[in-house]
């Protein structure tokens, strides 16, 4: 079955023939976990680094800011028996407008966020596609673990 | 007939923005307009009036009771409502089918975007005090209309605008630009003209893409600064991704901060979600 990750939203697949995507991530990040033994995925597409601008909007929408979003996504996935270790990462988005006075550095702003977060967890990167002035479409087949990127312009590549 | 001049044509026989809408808001500039004469005006356009009836009931406009006919909306609504109302229900039959094409827009994304942006600006409006909401409004529906004529001309020579925009040495705009002789913003320009909006509106549509557009008409900045947002959070976004150039430090003047900028991101996705009947418009 298809599921598409909303804005703001993460959703786990566990069933072989699960599709998770999520569309259009341009300054958002894209977040895809997958582990081998269980084979069951994890996507999150969340939009902005911190959760502190507003409490309340995070309280609604938990996977609208990495800080909350990123630890939530692990923590749901390790229930289904996801194990660190062997998990597959991969991150996609994280693209900003040409602006040179650091305005709209969103998508920077959200990679940081999550190298950190990873360096201080331990957790490896197995393949990341980020920044530039793209916009990208990513999808995980849960079954088998492939993961497709689509990039605005261009045609898709497997990661 | 050379390529501008085909372009120029199309701006020149461009079907007109419907009659009803431009002579009602033309109505409400008078204050102490009835609802009685509003409603004889309107009626006469059916497709502006299921649509008006269709969208005054969605959450985005807050309405304390259901409206079911054209008299009762005319006068539950406030007059800045019903503009907006009017304006959206008039400008979505441009953005019906495939509209944004030769941009690699799936159908009903361009208007998505163009909503998108009109929402953004209408809440960005509050730091702009020469911008009256609703006129940031319509800027944001109509800012993109050049795409729409556009996309034919760009979809033959796709490769070539995306290959430039790709090597780095132009925005997407640019490369618009330099490869079919016009972009979409001056298009745009174009056709609001023969549209007969007024000025202001012309020209934040014309220079929505200028990199100085900061400097501008406080109507273009607000404009470009709601586009810019929106094309950030790949709302509506095609081949162009967010290959568009914008001076940032213009925003200091307005008062606006990085982490305003962060706010008014994360609201879009709620203001959005109470959009849906005015996003279906051009289904």
């Amino acid at each position: 079955m298809k599921i598409i990750v909303g804005v703001a939203d993460m959703r786990i697949g566990k069933n072989p023939d699960d599709e998770l995507v999520t569309y259009s991530l341009g300054s958002c990040i894209g977040l895809v976990l997958w582990d081998p033994v269980v084979k069951v995925g994890a996507m999150l597409h969340y939009m902005l680094p911190d959760s502190s601008i507003d409490a309340k909007k995070a309280a609604i929408k938990p996977y609208m800011f990495a800080d909350k979003a990123i630890p939530q996504t692990f923590k749901e996935i390790y229930a289904y028996g996801a194990k660190k270790s062997r998990m597959k990462v991969y991150v996609v988005g994280g693209s900003q407008v040409l602006d040179n006075s650091g305005m709209f550095n969103i998508g920077k702003r959200n990679q940081m966020i999550l190298r950190k977060m990873f360096w201080k967890n331990k957790v490896a990167v197995t393949k990341e596609e980020v920044g530039g002035t793209v916009n990208r479409t990513i999808r995980l087949q849960v079954g088998t673990g492939r993961v497709r990127l689509k990039t605005s312009g261009q045609g898709e590549v497997e990661l | 007939m050379s390529r501008i001049d085909e372009i120029v044509n199309i701006a020149n026989h461009v079907p007109p923005f419907p009659k009803v809408a431009l002579q009602v808001m033309k109505m409400l500039d008078d204050p102490e307009v009835k609802a009685k004469d509003l409603a004889e005006v309107i009626q006469y356009d059916a497709v502006i009036t299921a649509n008006l009836l269709k969208t005054c009931n969605a959450a985005y406009f807050g309405l304390s009771r259901k409206v079911s006919s054209l008299d009762d909306a005319l006068v539950v609504l406030g007059q800045d409502i019903l503009k907006d109302i009017l304006m959206a229900s008039s400008s979505a039959k441009f953005y019906k089918g495939q509209a944004g094409e030769g941009y690699s827009l799936e159908q009903g994304d361009l208007w998505k975007h163009s909503v998108a942006t009109a929402v953004m600006a209408k809440l960005l409006s509050r730091h702009f005090d020469e911008v009256e909401p609703g006129v940031a409004f319509t800027a944001g529906l109509l800012h993109d209309i050049g795409k729409r004529f556009l996309s034919s001309f760009v979809a033959e020579d796709f490769q070539k605008i995306v290959d430039l925009a790709h090597s780095g040495e132009a925005s997407f705009v640019e490369a618009e630009k330099e490869i079919i002789g016009m972009n979409h913003a001056e298009l745009g320009g174009l056709i609001l003209e023969k549209w007969g909006f007024s000025d202001d509106l012309r020209l934040a549509v014309l220079q929505h893409h200028d990199p100085d557009a900061m400097e501008k008409e406080q109507l273009t900045a607000v404009v470009t600064l709601s586009n810019t947002l929106v094309i950030s959070l790949g709302i509506g976004v095609g081949a162009d991704g967010l290959s568009s150039a914008v001076q940032g430090q213009g925003l200091k003047k307005f008062g606006i901060e990085a982490r305003d900028l962060d706010i008014y991101l994360s609201e879009i996705v709620f203001e959005l979600e109470k959009a849906e009947e005015m996003l279906s418009l051009a289904g």
